[in-house]
This record gives C-alpha cells, sequence and structure tokens, in this order.
C-alpha cells in the first residue's frame, strides 16, 4: 500500500489488526470493536517507529486474553511465560510494521517490547488513536502514539 | 531439501514451518535460527536450499545476514518473511540478493508462489 498519512488512521490501524487476526490468530472469532474493559492489562507489547515519523503502536491485553491468543497462534494450550510474551511481541510486530510502511519513510521499527501490565508512554507523546477490542469475548485494545516537538508538531 | 528459517521469534518460526506444510510443502528438512548470525553460522554449516529470514532480529538483522553470505560468495537462495513490505524495504531486499520479500501477515497462497519453482526437483 503506498498511501501515506500524515498520521496512522483508526481505520487503518483495525483494518492492519483484523488483518493479522485472521491470518494467524484465526478467522473464526473476528475482533469486534468495544467498550474500554475496565479490568486490568495483564499484558501490553509495543514497538516504536523512529525516523521521518516517530511513534509507537501498542496492543494491551485484558487478563486471560494474551494467554488465549497465543495458544491459537501456537497451535497449543501448553506454552511458556516466553511463549506468551513472544506471541504478542510478534503480533505487535507484525501490526506496528504495517502501520510504518502507511506513513512516510525513511524510519526504522524497533524490536517488540513485552511488558506485563500497562505500559508507561513518556510525557512526550500523545495518544492519537485507539480501539478497544474484544476478541473470542476477551477484552484488548490497539493504540498509536505519536511523539510531539514543543511545538506541538511530529518529532 | 533443506529449508534453514531464521526468525527471533519462536512462535513465528512455528507458523512459517506450518504454512510450508499447509503451501504444499511438508517433508523438508527444517533447521532454525534465532538471529541473523546464527543464520550465518548455520547456512555455512547445513547448506540450505532455501533460507527464510525475518529482517529486523537482535545480534544481526537479516539483511546484514545476507550481505555477510553473498559477500563470502554464497549464493544460497534467499528470501525475507517479514513484518515490513514498503517499497522501500522490497527495492533494498531485492539490491541485496533476495529473491523475494514475503510481508507478514502472510497466507499459504503467497508462500507457494513465492517459493514453489525454488523447492521444485
Amino acid at each position: 500500500m503506498s498511501l501515506t498519512y500524515d498520521e496512522p488512521q483508526l481505520a487503518d490501524v483495525l483494518a492492519l489488526a483484523e488483518e493479522v487476526w485472521r491470518s494467524f490468530v484465526g478467522d473464526d472469532e473476528p475482533l469486534l470493536p468495544a467498550e474500554p474493559d475496565p479490568g486490568i492489562v495483564a499484558y501490553a507489547a509495543t514497538v516504536t517507529i523512529a525516523g521521518a515519523w516517530n511513534g509507537a503502536v501498542t496492543l494491551e491485553f485484558g487478563d486471560g486474553t494474551a494467554e488465549a491468543v497465543s495458544a491459537r497462534m501456537l497451535g497449543s494450550g501448553s506454552m511458556t511465560e516466553a511463549d506468551v510474551a513472544d506471541a504478542v511481541g510478534e503480533l505487535v510486530n507484525m501490526v506496528g510494521g504495517n502501520v510504518k510502511s502507511l506513513m512516510p519513510g525513511p524510519s526504522a521499527l524497533s524490536l517488540p517490547v513485552v511488558s506485563a501490565g500497562r505500559v508507561a508512554h513518556s510525557n512526550d507523546t500523545t495518544e492519537i488513536c485507539r480501539c478497544d477490542l474484544r476478541w473470542a469475548g476477551l477484552p484488548m485494545a490497539v493504540s498509536v502514539h505519536a511523539h510531539r516537538r514543543q511545538d506541538g508538531h511530529q518529532s | 531439501m533443506k529449508i534453514l528459517i531464521a526468525d527471533d521469534s519462536r512462535v513465528m518460526r512455528q507458523i512459517v514451518i506450518r504454512t510450508l506444510r499447509q503451501a504444499g510443502f511438508a517433508g523438508h528438512d527444517i533447521v532454525e535460527a534465532g538471529n541473523g548470525r546464527e543464520l550465518v553460522d548455520l547456512a555455512r554449516a547445513e547448506s540450505p536450499d532455501l533460507v527464510l529470514s525475518d529482517w529486523n532480529m537482535p545480534e544481526m538483522n537479516g539483511i546484514d545476514a545476507l550481505a555477510t553470505l553473498r559477500g563470502s560468495g554464497d549464493a544460497t537462495p534467499f528470501g525475507f518473511v517479514t513484518s515490513e513490505g514498503s517499497d522501500d524495504m522490497r527495492a533494498r531486499a531485492e539490491a541485496a540478493g533476495a529473491l523475494f520479500l514475503i510481508a507478514k501477515p502472510f497466507t499459504p497462497e503467497v508462500f507457494a508462489e513465492a517459493i514453489g519453482h525454488i523447492l521444485v526437483g
């Protein structure tokens, strides 16, 4: 896709996440937009994009979601915590890599960072889009943050 | 035939192996590398017929691993399987000597089209 924007659009980010889910998690349980879940964030996975556009793409998983998604990706219910971190890291790597392809380049994609719990974003970032979702009834969310200069423009 | 799969994600290596099977390429010997440096070492030790490599990996990334192989005269067929499929990345891959770049997420059909002619015989 060669179309680029000043900032990632929510519809595009959601479409990318849906494509990743269909390909690697399964097409029998779609990602569905949902109300924000008040529960805990059990895992968060994020990649950063640095260069002509600077930002971060993050996936947040509610209690039990990351384990269920990982089991579907691996085709097995027998997993270690490292397997879960590996699987959700790869998911955000794919969504983030495709977001990077939508944005002006050149830029570099980081390796994924996976945390137990919510990821903290720095003060010089702004959440530019977020979609709360449910997969197989389990809560998760995808969001994009952009780094901004002090004058408010994208750095 | 022997296929070397390099990706720092064990989950993704398993998905690539599963997709190869779904694309009709079951029964080949598989060798796995967790980063570009292991890729180079295993390519030299195992003499694979095809290398499928991620781009972003710790220790050594895929494009540097390809450059290292080509710089030492190793012409093993090499393709990327990566989350970044921009025109720029495809051009860089081709210039470095890669035969194809498969963007994640992928389907068995994409695998079949990209590597079918390489794994014949």
